[in-house]
C-alpha cells in the first residue's frame, strides 16, 4: 500500500538514520526493533525515538501501534499477518498482497509468498524467481479508492 | 488489498462485507507496481512519493481512472 504524500517527509538526518536502522533490523533479524532497542542502538532517548517515529509515520510508510511501537514498516508488518513471505530461511509478514510482492521487490531476492484467496482462504502460492512472477490465476482487489486508503488502513 | 481466485470470489467477498466492488489489477500488474513502489526503499535519501508521483506510477502500471486518482 502506498505512502501518501507531500509534507510528510523525514525531516532530519536522525529520521533517515532511524528509518534505515529499522529496515536493516527487519531485514537481518526478521523482527521489528522495539522503541527501547532503537533508543539503545542509536544512543538516543525513547522520547526522541517516539518523536521521530511519529514524523516517519506521517507518510504511512511506518505506522505505530497505540502503545507507540511499530505496527507497519512498509512493506513489512511488525506483527503476523495472512501474507507470509519467505526468502531463503528468513520469514517476514507483509501487510497485504501488494506489500508481500514489495518485499522481494525491495530486496531483489527470490521469494515465496504464502498467499490465499481472500474469499475462501484456499492456498494461492506466489513465487518470485529471478525477477519473474510465477503464480496461478489470481486477481488483486482493492476495496476503496486511492483517496480513501488511509481512512481505515486495516480494512484497506 | 487482497488476492482472489477469480472475479466471482471478489463478488462473494464484496457481498459478505457489504461493499461495492473496488479496483482490480492482475498479479503481473501487482508485481510491477511493487517493483516501482518499493525498489528504492533502501535508498538512504528515500522520500515518500508525492500524490502526483504516485499517480504517475499507477499510470505506468496501467492503473488509470477516478479510482486511482490522488490529485485534482
Amino acid at each position: 500500500m502506498p505512502t501518501r504524500d507531500l509534507l510528510a517527509q523525514p525531516n532530519s538526518d536522525f529520521d533517515h538514520r532511524l528509518r534505515l536502522f529499522v529496515y536493516r533490523q527487519m531485514i537481518h533479524t526478521g523482527k521489528c526493533p522495539s522503541v527501547a532497542e532503537m533508543a539503545k542502538s542509536l544512543k538516543s532517548s525513547t522520547k526522541s525515538i517516539r518523536a521521530s517515529l511519529s514524523r516517519l509515520s506521517e507518510s504511512h510508510a511506518f505506522m505505530q501501534q497505540e502503545n507507540g511501537e511499530l505496527w507497519r514498516v512498509a512493506p513489512f508488518s511488525a506483527i503476523p499477518t495472512p501474507f507470509p513471505v519467505t526468502i531463503g530461511k528468513r520469514l517476514w509478514f507483509a501487510n497485504c498482497i501488494w506489500d508481500a510482492l514489495g518485499i522481494p521487490a525491495m530486496l531483489g531476492k527470490n521469494a515465496q509468498i504464502g498467499a490465499s484467496c481472500g474469499c475462501c482462504n484456499l492456498s494461492m502460492p506466489v513465487e518470485i524467481r529471478e525477477g519473474k512472477l510465477r503464480a496461478g490465476p489470481g486477481i488483486i482487489h482493492i476495496a476503496v479508492p486511492a483517496r480513501e486508503w488511509y481512512k481505515d488502513v486495516a480494512f484497506t | 488489498m487482497l488476492l482472489f481466485r477469480s472475479e466471482q470470489h471478489i463478488d462473494r467477498w464484496c457481498e459478505q462485507w457489504k461493499r461495492s466492488p473496488g479496483g482490480t489489477l492482475t498479479l503481473a500488474q501487482g508485481w510491477k507496481l511493487a517493483q516501482l513502489w518499493y525498489g528504492d526503499r533502501l535508498n538512504p535519501q528515500w522520500q515518500p512519493k508525492t500524490a502526483s508521483e504516485a499517480e504517475s506510477v499507477f499510470q505506468d502500471v496501467g492503473l488509470v481512472g477516478e479510482f486511482w486518482k490522488l490529485t485534482g
